[in-house]
């Protein structure tokens, strides 16, 4: 004889393998919204630094600037002469930025007088940014070699001219800078249980009243809380699934495409997924017993679906609030659902050691709301208000 | 053994059952008639556990389903006014998930099915998924599904909706057959003719108070007429019908 919990459980798992939006949920949360996301995010940003990496000037009018020319083919800069119609070119993106050297400019500069060249940027394009900075620094480096030798040759100390030297020293580590920009991992981990746990929590408790299967279930001797938990743990073992396939493809995804193209962008493998996983599972149980307790006030499917995602919105607003507000990481977060994981992810992301108050305090957290709401999914399948819709 | 004394329950407003009081005795089938509205589901679903009375004492062979519900519930086989399947599981999964609930194992619910299929004619339907069965199809698996535990009592809400007449044969054999075997079947039905197939007892609800109750022939005798239905549209029209 197999314990009740356990058939309760086995049920509603058989169930939501049969069902054919479990599948698809699946399929597109597993394979589809993370891997792909993140090939997305990450050939957009190795375009970035592709860009700017091969140091490449546009020039227009660069017959006026042989000094100029000579500096950069010195530099090992591939000169392209720009378009006459580099106007428009820059203002529809085509092109990054052009340096634009007018007649006079031998001129001038052979007299040490100011010689003026125009660098033209769409300042409103972020992709151009690259770009623009590295011809501006161009030309900085040839104003500074044209001073060094108009001092040498006058015989002063060329570092006169130069009363505080500026070198950068960039603390992020190029993990670091990987996290930054994916957010979207942690983001997507958060999201995960949301939609991994929704179907079978809806379907076991708002479906069941939909089918007036509720009511000659919960006339079997078994007690309201044995089905209240085998509920939940089938949605949370859904989630869980949900999770890892999510992660997996993540970690698929990092190492078939990213390492390659930007290695120092996504440092996702075994030991991160193995994190994400001990975060994220146990907040999956409090989400799924959420979403379990939020259904059973459903009277259809519909309606339920309706109150869940209300759920999902608002989980997925945490880390939107995170991102733009800066909020400063603070103790107290990490006892908060959602936004003390969202903080521990990012701190496995950038590659931060984890105190055991990290691990702990979310989990212990999500884990004692979750035996709540369980409690109150209970108590709520005694209810004849519940158990026969609305009176 | 049902015994049912002075039940009332209320729902907001609504006095959906008022004061029933019968017994349904072991070996014999007891019908519940009375007009839609009469408090024949609640006093079913108080039965069941599923509904606390207000006021009002039950007891299932012996035990008070207020103290005891789960041991209150082994004794009872309930067709309930809800009788959704699960639409993916075939039909034996949902008459199977029902017995395990109830603590049987594999070979006694393969053996439970085996004898109650040939009764309702469930051969054929076994082993389909319950999507797409037609309303009658799925009332035979929420019967099965009821008696698979081969409870001492059986209680049936309104068993006969939705079944064709051929499905209403079998059933009412199959509703014999559980009396021959000594159980309790106290059944719902607010169809005369139904009733005066079966029952042996009679008890009719309106406006939830019991108005009358007895063997057939007595009903007949108090409604001073011989048409039963007579009898139950004069007696269930007299007190208190405030719905």
């Amino acid at each position: 004889m197999k314990p009740r919990l356990a058939v309760v459980f086995l049920k509603e798992i058989r169930d939501a393998l049969r069902d054919r939006r479990t599948a698809l949920m699946i399929l597109v949360a597993s394979v589809l919204t993370g891997p792909v996301t993140l090939i997305l995010v990450a050939s957009f940003v190795s375009g970035l630094e592709e860009r700017a990496s091969t140091l490449r000037v546009r020039i227009a009018g660069a017959e006026n600037a042989p000094a100029l020319v000579n500096f950069l083919e010195r530099a090992d800069v591939e000169i392209e002469k720009a378009p006459s119609d580099y106007l428009a070119r820059v203002k529809e993106g085509a092109l990054d930025a052009v340096i634009v050297v007018p007649e006079d400019f031998h001129e001038r500069w052979l007299a040490h007088e100011e010689a003026r060249v125009e660098l033209v940027h769409d300042d409103s394009r972020t992709e151009s940014g690259p770009a623009t900075r590295q011809a501006e620094r161009l030309l900085a480096a040839f104003n500074r070699e044209t001073a060094y030798l108009r001092l040498m040759a006058r015989g002063v100390s060329p570092s006169l001219n130069e009363s505080t030297k500026v070198e950068r020293v960039n603390t992020a580590t190029p993990r670091q800078r990987g996290a930054v920009l994916l957010f979207l991992i942690p983001m997507f981990g958060i999201l995960a249980p949301l939609l991994g746990g929704m179907t079978v929590a809806i379907d076991s408790t708002a479906g069941e009243r939909e089918r007036g299967s509720l009511e000659p279930l919960l006339a079997n001797p078994v007690p309201a809380r044995v089905f209240a938990i085998g509920k939940w743990l089938a949605s949370w073992a859904s989630a869980t699934a949900v999770v890892t396939l999510t992660m997996a493809g993540f970690l698929a995804a990092a190492r078939l495409y990213a390492e390659k193209r930007l290695p120092s962008l996504l440092n996702f493998g075994v030991p991160e997924l193995a994190a994400f996983l001990a975060v994220i599972v146990p907040l999956a149980a409090f989400t799924s017993a959420l979403q379990l307790l939020i259904s059973t006030y459903g009277r259809s499917y519909r309606e339920a679906q309706t109150y869940v995602s209300y759920l999902a919105t608002v989980a997925s607003f945490v880390p939107l609030v995170v991102m733009f507000s800066g909020a400063k990481e603070q103790g107290w977060q990490l006892a908060v659902p959602v936004l003390g994981q969202l903080m521990v992810l990012q701190r496995v992301l950038r590659g931060d050691g984890l105190s055991s108050a990290d691990a702990l305090v979310p989990a212990a957290v999500a884990l004692v709301l979750a035996g709540l709401a369980v409690a109150a999914v209970a108590r709520l399948l005694r209810d004849e208000r519940i158990v026969f819709g609305r009176a | 053994m049902i015994r049912v004394e002075s039940l009332a329950k209320r729902f907001g407003a609504v006095q959906a059952v008022r004061d029933v009081t019968f017994e349904a005795a072991d070996g014999r089938v007891t019908g519940l008639l009375g007009p839609n509205g009469a408090g024949k589901t609640t006093t079913l679903r108080m039965i069941s556990t599923l509904v606390a009375p207000d006021a009002g004492r039950i007891e299932i062979d012996g035990i008070d389903p207020a103290r005891e519900p789960l041991a209150a519930r082994e004794r009872l086989g309930l067709l309930s006014d809800a009788r959704g399947l699960y639409a993916r599981l075939t039909a034996r999964e949902n008459i199977a998930y029902y017995g395990e609930l109830r603590g049987l194992g594999r070979d006694r619910i393969d053996a439970a099915i085996a004898a109650i299929a040939p009764q309702l004619e469930l051969g054929p339907l076994l082993d389909r998924r319950t999507d797409g069965f037609s309303q009658g199809e799925r009332m035979k698996v929420a019967i099965a599904r009821a008696l698979v535990h081969d409870p001492r009592n059986v209680v049936l809400d309104e068993p006969t909706n939705g079944l064709d007449v051929r499905s209403t044969r079998s059933l009412r054999e199959a509703i014999r057959l559980l009396r021959e075997s000594g159980k309790c079947v106290l059944f719902s039905s607010h169809v005369m003719q139904e009733v005066a197939a079966l029952c042996d007892e009679i008890v009719i609800v309106a406006g939830g108070t019991v108005v009358a109750a007895g063997t057939p022939a007595a009903i007949r005798a108090r409604a001073g007429c011989e048409d039963l239905e007579e009898a139950f549209v004069r007696l269930a029209g007299e007190p208190g019908d405030d719905r």
